[in-house]
């Protein structure tokens, strides 16, 4: 005996059976369509005309020929975009993309370390409100803002960083950092990190707020150390951030402009030793000779790298 | 087995602003089953903690077997605790969770699996372990934290008001499930509630606290019978005592306009403010003046049918007094008597101490 048995010939009506509201699904719309106009206006328009100019000659902001791959053959062989031989000799410049995944490759992993460090350590502090509002206001700061103080905290004269190498006796250390060519990225992306960082620990703070404090106290009577606490309860409570943290660095990271264009201006610095894809975009579409197709294809590069975490956090539960 | 000893234990907080505990002086015998009672914000759960050892007292000392634990973690005193939401590791199965004070302490994993078995069987959960928390039902949790709990054979078991998250009827369940479990396993047991029927039910000794004091210690029939202040005696029962204020006066207490009422047997003969208490059991009501011995006059205000008793709500010079009978048929603004024996009546002084029974 099933369900069918009793329902016999009952067939559904055919909209019915395609499970459509007609009424709903006009509403539906209705609200949908400002929305998605903008999205499509601003957002999936220009991937789109990105994505058909990267492979059509530019005469300026006119566009030319189809050329196929050529933008994207001439672009990875550019060495400001790669430079395999500098790559191989551990010099800088290494170009845009490698110094770019450079960056991520340090900053990201510090950034998330360190703010879950403090917000471990602010966890149980008094004035701890106080402390993690002054963590978090690197974030709340403005990147171009923070490229500017970078170049005050490393100016050889007037810089913090280099007076206190005088304190501490290290006067061999003392330059002008962000003009070091093989050193002046690390320096810049130590201030990237200062930045993230307050976002993270954030994040951390909240996730670390959230579990209910039963718990560490059940594992303390449980007879786990502070250590053992650590890997067994707090860790796995507070991971799914931790793919939130490392994603949303890694992103913002592939994005970073304006501390590199504070410290080095659109060159990415001496020789472009700290160049970035949105420095390389920027100096191919605004400053002559334009390079309106490569640009493009830098952009799409960015987006390829980019859009599969963006994506991946979006259906994160 | 272990016996455990408080004295003078205090636990302030904000720098000695709240005073959750004051001078508490405890002792809990080997074996045996104490549940601290009180309303909440009493400080029965500072008290369990720090027995637990998730707080330092401000002053006074802990012993466990006549060995001071005041600096000892929790661990080390092996203690083992129930908390009011279970605190179950919800990124781990029931197995994990009852395992998990066996893997901390580097417990084989085939011993781990024995035991495991054994607890999981005691408490009926065999067919719950490879289920995550969240899939289990309030009462099957309770189960697990109960697992975790006696899974590593603690010294003392603490139960920090574990079936208050409970439906009535498992609630019922439980508390002969613990009461059962408790005596099997012989662990010396502190278990806070501020539920009296649990508490009476379940407890060897009952220990009432207020305002973070304990205000009397006695098994559960004592504490029925002999509250020793007018706050006990309110707090016990359901409903609990009705206590009249009244003048003591050459051995009788004057009630005002509800009469007087004989109190021979009273010791001390200090005339002055007292109040009376009759249990509602204890009390009988009837339409017609009673021709010998004590009856209080009110009018009945509400009649409340409870199936197994009645309740009848008296007033009586001002305020309601309580009597649960077998049955009536006395309706709203009927004028009653309210009779006694003399033997069911307590007298409790100005500060609330009993003065009589002695």
């Amino acid at each position: 005996m099933s369900l069918r048995d009793h329902i016999g010939d009952y067939r559904p009506a055919p909209e019915e059976a395609r499970g459509i509201d007609r009424e709903k699904a006009v509403v539906l719309a209705m609200f949908l369509v400002p929305g998605l106009t903008l999205f499509a206006i601003f957002s999936v328009g220009p991937i789109a005309y990105s994505a058909v100019g990267s492979v059509f000659s530019w005469e300026g902001f006119t566009i030319g020929q189809f050329t196929g791959l050529d933008n994207w053959i001439r672009t990875f062989r550019d060495p400001l975009f790669i430079n395999w031989t500098n790559i191989t000799e551990m010099q800088f410049p290494m170009g845009a993309l490698a110094q770019n995944l450079l960056w991520v490759v340090i900053h990201v992993p510090v950034s998330t370390l360190l703010g879950l460090g403090l917000a471990l350590l602010f966890a149980d502090l008094t004035g701890r409100r106080i402390l993690r509002s002054m963590v978090f206001l690197g974030f709340t700061v403005p990147t171009i803002v923070i490229g500017l103080v970078l170049l005050f905290v490393y100016d050889p004269q007037a810089g913090v960083f280099n007076a206190v190498l005088r304190a501490v006796g290290a006067e061999g250390l003392v330059r002008n950092w962000t003009q070091a060519p093989q050193l002046a990225i690390f320096a810049l992306i130590a201030g990237g990190i200062w930045v993230q960082t307050g976002f993270s620990m954030l994040l951390y703070s909240s996730a670390l707020s959230a579990i209910d404090p039963s718990l560490i106290e059940s594992a303390k009577v449980d007879g786990a150390g502070p250590y053992r606490r650590f890997r067994d309860i707090i860790w796995p409570l507070v991971r799914p951030v931790t793919a939130v943290v490392v994603i949303m660095g890694i992103i913002w990271v592939m994005r970073v402009f304006d501390i590199v264009y504070a410290a080095g201006g659109s060159a990415g610095g001496p020789g472009h030793v700290y160049s970035v894809l949105g420095i390389e975009v920027y100096r191919a579409a605004f400053e002559a000779p334009i390079d309106y197709g490569k640009a493009m294809v830098v952009a799409l590069v960015q987006l390829l790298i980019v859009a599969p975490l963006a994506l991946y956090i979006a259906r994160m539960n | 087995m272990t016996a455990i000893s408080m004295e003078g234990v205090s636990k302030y907080f904000d720098a000695g602003n709240t005073v959750a505990n004051y001078r508490l002086d405890l002792e809990v015998a080997d074996g045996e089953f104490v549940v601290l009672l009180g309303p909440s914000g009493c400080g029965k759960t500072t008290a369990l903690r720090l027995i637990a050892g998730l707080e330092r007292p401000s002053e006074g000392a802990i012993y466990f077997d006549g060995e001071r634990v005041d600096d000892r973690s929790p661990s080390d005193r092996n203690v083992a605790m129930v908390f009011q939401n279970y605190a179950l590791y919800p990124h781990m199965t029931v197995a994990g969770n009852i395992e998990y004070p066996l893997k901390v302490r580097g417990i084989p994993p085939d011993d781990r699996d024995d035991r495991l078995e054994e607890v999981t069987r005691l408490l009926h959960i065999e067919d719950q372990v490879g289920k995550s928390p969240a899939e289990l039902s309030g009462g099957q949790r309770q189960r697990v934290a109960l697992a975790r709990a006696i899974v590593r054979q603690p010294s003392v078991f603490l139960l920090d008001e574990p079936l208050s998250n409970l439906d009535a009827k498992l609630r019922q369940e439980m508390r002969s499930e613990l009461k059962r479990l408790q005596n099997e396993l012989a662990i010396t047991t502190v278990y806070v509630t501020h539920n009296q029927e649990e508490a009476m039910a379940m407890a060897d000794t009952v220990v009432v606290m207020n305002r973070g004091t304990i205000r009397q210690i006695a098994p559960p029939g004592e504490l029925y019978d002999r509250p020793r202040t007018g706050w006990v005696a309110r707090f016990i029962g359901s409903p609990p005592m009705n206590l009249m204020d009244g003048t003591r006066r050459n051995g009788s207490v004057d009630l005002a306009e509800a009469g007087t009422v004989r109190f021979p047997g009273a010791p001390g003969n200090g005339d002055g403010t007292v109040s009376l208490g009759v249990r509602p059991e204890d009390l009988s009501v009837s339409a017609e003046p009673p021709p010998a011995g004590n009856a209080i006059e009110g009018v009945v205000d509400t009649v409340e049918p409870m199936g197994e008793y009645v309740l009848v709500n008296v007033t009586v010079g001002g305020r309601v007094v309580s009597a649960k009978v077998a049955d009536t048929d006395l309706e709203r603004e009927d004028r009653v008597f309210l009779t006694f024996e003399d033997d069911d009546a307590y007298l409790y002084d100005e500060n609330g101490e009993l003065i009589a029974p002695t």
